[in-house]
């Protein structure tokens, strides 16, 4: 580690600690993903568990109103699942979702922005034409494209299985041009530096050059657009499953939670979509508070897109 | 210049509200709009409610579920194979022609040609004209059902519809997905004629001066139909004051209708049965009929229908609903998880085992919010279920296929007649005579297909309600499939409309009939 | 300027040429149309036939290939539901859909300029500070929950403004207009304020960055020192920079706004093209699915033409790199 990477942490540290917002909202998140984590350990009951689930135990209220009990603190959804288990397991998978879809984007986007941007030419033109078709493409377009390609693979009745895999993959592939574009700018500011050219004066691949020298460089905005894009990719998987293209109703993620609780939003059960709902509002604010925090921090030159 | 603007929006407001005190207009929100003009081209129930708008058919069933004369003012049964029609004289169409016997046969003619209507008319044969005003229906073999299907009859004006239109095209034709005349042309004996039509969007029928029926109480001139897909927004359209009447209403929001002023709830036991087939040709478990009574009485489909259907739905253990001739009173819902572990044990399953389901999730009431249920309810005897739900545009393809296990279907006997439910449902599949068409539970019992084939020209009523009920019996005591429940129907509007005079089982409002206060 | 252009047409027709094959593949997995288009007791004979006669049953490049026929002579195809041209369909269910990123994109444009300068010019006031903490909040809740809980409130509880459809609508010269009648501008409020609730926090942040950016540098810093006003130098000189960044980024934005159109117009059953889109895939009026993806396809390459444009004329540099690369 060089000694800017260290000024840098300690900065990042002193800004931290000053910035009353950003301990709050790393303090929530924290505790978000730690009960996503040990989900089982801490929900009260197992929702995919048939034994826990009975119907005759459908819409009751949560503790605090007229009809509620203590035994389904939050309530129980149309099915009789405790909801406040299963909004646990629900944020799990929309966690799960949320950085498995930011893990393969960053991958491929930054895979391409490095290579594209150190190469230029007709393989940046071409790259970055297909990230303008691309983002023009919504995700829910990508999505329903896979979600047919998938059902004819896998066959209909295994979905299910494949749902997580196949949103991550879904999320991943429509929004990589984010990241191609941020670090394809870093690279071209770094590509003409003193550094690089003596690099390839002695003689390095480009490859070598690329990994070793570069990449680093472009870690940082990387980072904060990570997690702006953790937060970006949790909001399009609950608009895939509002929609009915995203998580299976008996493995329901926080997006599928409010779908399948909107019918209900005039009859009086509100909880069913107001809980996930504002779950779904804590974790994605929190996680962009973060980045709002990082990205002040590190002030990096983020393609704005 | 303001002035004169604010003078003129007065004039305008003032003139508005002059019309609405006059006309008696009802704006109407259903799930769906009519998706042609032609009556002919879609057998669904969306069509038959417009149809009954705009034509008018020969008889029609009543709210009791008897069938009164319509534009057939009496009729009487010559023999076994044919009914005599007579019909109203005087009645006009919409482009002034008189209804005669022509025009019946002319509709029975291109019902028997149209892709959705022919297996309904499959038994009839060429209608025969007596007089101008008499028309006998004959159909090829004894046909108890005559009456029922006659209900499907809405007499067409067969000299507008006769010959060919500005592109040349024959005016008569029958076309699903291209331009046609009658697509897009209309002329009935209905009262209401259609003077403006967005597909999708809306729809806006006015009053036919010449209509007929003098004696209706209905006093409502203009509807304007708008489809409304998502049951959340319908009932905001309503509750806000957008609309005066929806349909259908969903179960989770009857309560609060029920609660709030202004508006009425007024709902009645359907006919469609929701059922779950077993599908034995890939379950070899399913074979074993003391599996299929196991999962029965696994599924808590009281449960389901108190729930999940908030007591708006009745729970069923056969096919035909209470008033079909084959309902059989012996048959009640058998929920007991305590045999149905029972039996899954004494049929060596105690461990259970794995299977995959499907059901639609935009078709029946809560279809997926049901299966989701069913199939927790078999995860508590050891069957894990793999659920997968869809649209039904994309379902039944994958039902057809038998791509799972377990299969959702519901069914209405478009016949009003049991005998209906086991030709498609539960007779052995059979590709050339086409019986058991949607039996993907591959259920097989030959006595069950013998009495289906004797009911259909039994004409001898106590005889029919015996092998009927019989029909049940077995199938009840084989568990064939898995009957959950009969959805009720349900409708809503303001307080000032009179709603239950009109309303029947069959779904199709009278608005014609319908009353505003 | 002419070469940039035609280099862009001819990017715009492989793009399209792309859509269609994707949209063709698409087309063959969502489900059967002839399902759709009959009662249910047809028999599968019948249902056979009918294919046979849609030409459904043929191999899907054989079915391509026809279509691409057609589609070089202007046909799309017709759409199953509406048993009309898929294009007529889509020029009709257009100006609902661009009325709605019309208003929407106004409420953007009136709001996050002002709002947006204010938060640059004085970082440090507590407004700032309410605006950028809201503004985090509004791009953390989902565009159908903001559009669901309008409806709760403004319809159902207090009864001011419809909840579905687009009202009045005025007929001018085949452009179904509902911004000419007060019921229809009732109509668009909910709508269009859901729409913007995403774009518009993020349009109020990029403009602050942008001018706080542009208010650091070199020409700004010599504008203050040769002494000119503030307003002129915040409003002339300092927003003028500021606004060639966040055209770029509106044009990018389009497909997500594209996007959530789908979102808002199914909530509040708007009928448009989202509404349009998200109803012919559950009935698998596939003709209409491809029309409709390669006429997304057609705008966004438009638009990133005329940013590119806009970006080209103001900053030369842009168009001779685009030329000789």
């Amino acid at each position: 580690m060089s000694t800017l990477a260290t000024f840098r942490e300690s900065y990042l540290w002193y800004s931290f600690k000053r910035d009353k917002i950003a301990i709050a909202s790393l303090l929530v998140l924290v505790v978000l993903f730690s009960s996503a984590i040990f989900a089982p350990l801490i929900a009260p009951y197992n929702p995919y568990d048939p034994e826990m689930i009975d119907i005759m135990n459908s819409e009751i209220p949560p503790a605090w109103e007229d009809q509620g009990t203590w035994e389904f603190l939050l309530g129980t959804d149309s099915q009789g699942r405790d909801m406040l288990s299963t909004m646990i397991y629900g944020m799990r998978i929309s966690i799960i979702i949320g950085l498995g879809a930011v893990l393969l984007q960053a991958f491929l986007g930054v895979l391409i922005g490095l290579f594209a941007g150190y190469h230029g030419g007709r393989l940046d033109a071409i790259f970055m034409r297909a990230a303008d078709v691309q983002l023009s493409f919504s995700y829910l377009m990508v999505a329903i494209f896979l979600s047919a390609v998938l059902q004819a693979v896998v066959g209909v009745s295994r979905f299910g299985e494949i749902a997580v895999p196949f949103l991550i993959l879904v999320i991943g592939f429509s929004q990589w041009p984010q990241y191609a574009r941020t670090v394809r700018a870093s690279v071209l500011a770094e590509r003409k530096k003193e550094y690089v050219e003596a690099a390839r004066v002695a003689g390095f691949t480009s490859s070598r050059i690329i990994l070793s020298q570069i990449f680093p460089n472009t870690l940082s905005p990387i980072l904060v657009l990570s997690t702006i894009q953790v937060a970006n990719a949790v909001m399009s998987e609950a608009a895939l499953s509002f929609l009915g293209l995203g998580m299976p109703i008996d493995r329901p993620s926080l997006g599928s939670l409010i779908n399948s609780g909107f019918e209900y939003i005039f009859s009086g059960a509100w909880w069913i979509t107001i809980l996930p709902g504002a779950l779904l509002v804590v974790l994605v604010l929190s996680i962009n508070l973060l980045g709002d925090f990082l990205r002040d921090v590190f002030n990096p030159k983020l393609y704005k897109g | 210049m303001r002035k004169i603007t604010k003078i003129l929006y007065a004039i305008l407001i003032v003139l508005m509200m002059a019309g609405l005190v006059q006309a008696k207009t009802l704006k109407l929100a259903m799930d769906a709009d009519p998706v042609s003009l032609d009556p002919h081209v879609q057998l669904s129930g969306g069509m038959l409610q417009y149809s009954h708008m705009v034509f008018d058919p020969l008889v029609r069933w009543t709210k009791e579920t008897t069938i009164e004369g319509r534009l057939a003012e009496r009729w009487e049964r010559l023999d076994e194979y044919t009914v005599r029609f007579y019909l109203k004289e005087g009645v006009k169409f919409h482009s002034g022609n008189e209804l005669t016997a022509d025009d019946v046969i002319w509709t029975v003619n291109r019902l028997k040609n149209s892709v959705d209507f022919k297996g309904i008319f499959e038994p009839f044969a060429v209608p025969v004209k007596v007089d101008k005003y008499t028309v006998d229906l004959v159909t090829k073999v004894p046909y108890p059902l005559l009456l029922n299907t006659a209900t499907y009859i809405f007499p067409m004006d067969s000299e507008f519809y006769s010959g060919t239109d500005d592109r040349g095209m024959d005016k008569g034709a029958i076309v699903k997905t291209d331009y046609s005349f009658a697509n897009e042309n209309l002329s009935g004996t209905g009262k209401y004629r259609v003077v403006e039509r967005q597909q999708g969007v809306k729809v806006v029928f006015d009053e036919f001066a010449g209509y007929w029926d003098k004696s209706s109480p209905g006093n409502v001139d203009k509807i304007i139909l708008t489809p409304i897909k998502n049951d959340a927004t319908r009932v905001a359209a309503l509750l806000s004051g957008g609309v005066d009447f929806i349909m259908p209403v969903p179960p989770q929001d009857m309560d609060r209708i029920e609660k709030a002023d202004n508006v009425k709830l007024v709902t009645m036991s359907g006919t469609r049965i929701i059922t779950l087939q077993l599908n034995q040709s890939r379950v070899d478990a399913f074979k074993d009929p003391q599996v299929r009574q196991a999962i029965v009485y696994a599924v808590n489909n009281a449960g389901i229908a108190e729930k999940l259907m908030k007591g708006r739905a009745t729970v069923g253990a056969q096919n035909s609903p209470k008033g079909y001739l084959g309902h059989n009173p012996a048959l009640t819902p058998r929920y007991d998880l305590d045999k149905a572990k029972q039996l899954m044990a004494e049929a060596g399953y105690a461990k259970g085992f794995e299977v995959s389901m499907i059901a639609p999730n935009n078709r029946y009431v809560n279809d997926e919010k049901i299966a989701e249920a069913a199939a927790s309810m078999l995860g508590k005897i050891g069957i894990k279920v793999n659920l997968k739900t869809m649209p039904k545009a994309q379902y039944w393809d994958q039902f057809d296929a038998q791509v799972a296990d377990i299969q959702m279907i519901g069914w209405h006997s478009d016949t009003e007649d049991t005998g209906n439910f086991f030709e498609f449902l539960l007779m052995c599949p059979n590709k050339e005579t086409g019986y058991g068409q949607y039996n993907s539970g591959n259920y097989c019992n030959p006595e069950v297909d013998r009495l289906t084939l004797a009911v259909q020209s039994e004409t001898d009523q106590a005889k029919r309600i015996a092998m009927m009920q019989q029909m049940e019996q077995i199938a009840y005591d084989d568990a064939a499939f898995v009957p959950l429940h009969w959805q009720d129907l349900s409708w809503a509007g303001k307080e000032n409309l009179r709603i239950e005079p009109i309303v029947n089982v069959m779904n199709f409002p009278y608005f014609g009939d319908l009353v505003v206060d | 300027m002419i070469a940039f252009v035609i280099r862009r047409v001819i990017q715009a027709l492989i793009v399209i040429f792309i859509i269609s094959v994707i949209g063709f593949a698409v087309k063959q997995s969502v489900g059967d149309p002839v399902r759709e288009m009959t009662g249910i007791s047809v028999s599968a004979d019948e249902l056979q036939e009918f294919r046979e006669t849609l030409g459904l049953n043929d191999p899907w490049y054989v079915q391509y290939v026809r279509f691409l026929g057609r589609a070089i002579q202007g046909d799309l195809g017709n759409s199953f539901f509406y048993k009309r041209p898929a294009t007529e369909v889509i020029l009709e269910k257009a100006p609902a859909t661009l009325e709605l990123v019309f208003v929407s994109s106004l409420i953007i444009i009136v709001f996050s300029i002002p709002l947006g300068v204010f938060s640059a010019i004085r970082p440090n006031h507590f407004l700032s500070r309410i605006l950028m903490s809201g503004s985090i909040v509004g791009v953390s809740i989902p565009v159908f929950l903001t559009a669901i809980m309008m409806i709760y409130v403004f319809s159902v509880k207090l009864g001011w403004l419809p909840s579905f459809g687009r009202g009045e609508l005025v007929m001018i010269g085949g452009w179904d207009s509902g911004l000419l009648t007060v019921d229809g501008w009732r109509h668009i409020l909910m709508p269009s304020i859901a729409l913007s609730s995403i774009m518009l926090p993020l349009f109020i942040r990029l403009i602050r960055a942008e001018m706080m950016e542009v208010l650091e540098s070199e020409y700004i810093k010599f504008a203050w020192a040769k002494g000119l006003s503030n307003r002129r130098v915040w409003f002339v000189h300092a927003f003028k920079n500021t606004l060639l960044p966040v055209i770029t980024v509106g044009g990018v934005q389009l497909g997500v706004t594209i996007a959530f159109t789908i979102l808002t117009e199914t909530v509040f059953q708007w009928q448009g093209l989202g509404f349009m889109f998200m109803e012919a895939v559950e009935r698998s009026d596939s003709p209409l699915l491809v029309a409709y993806l390669m006429f997304v396809g057609i705008v966004m390459v438009v638009v990133n033409t005329i940013v590119d444009l806009i970006y080209g004329l103001v900053n030369p540099t842009i168009r001779i790199s685009g030329a000789s690369s």
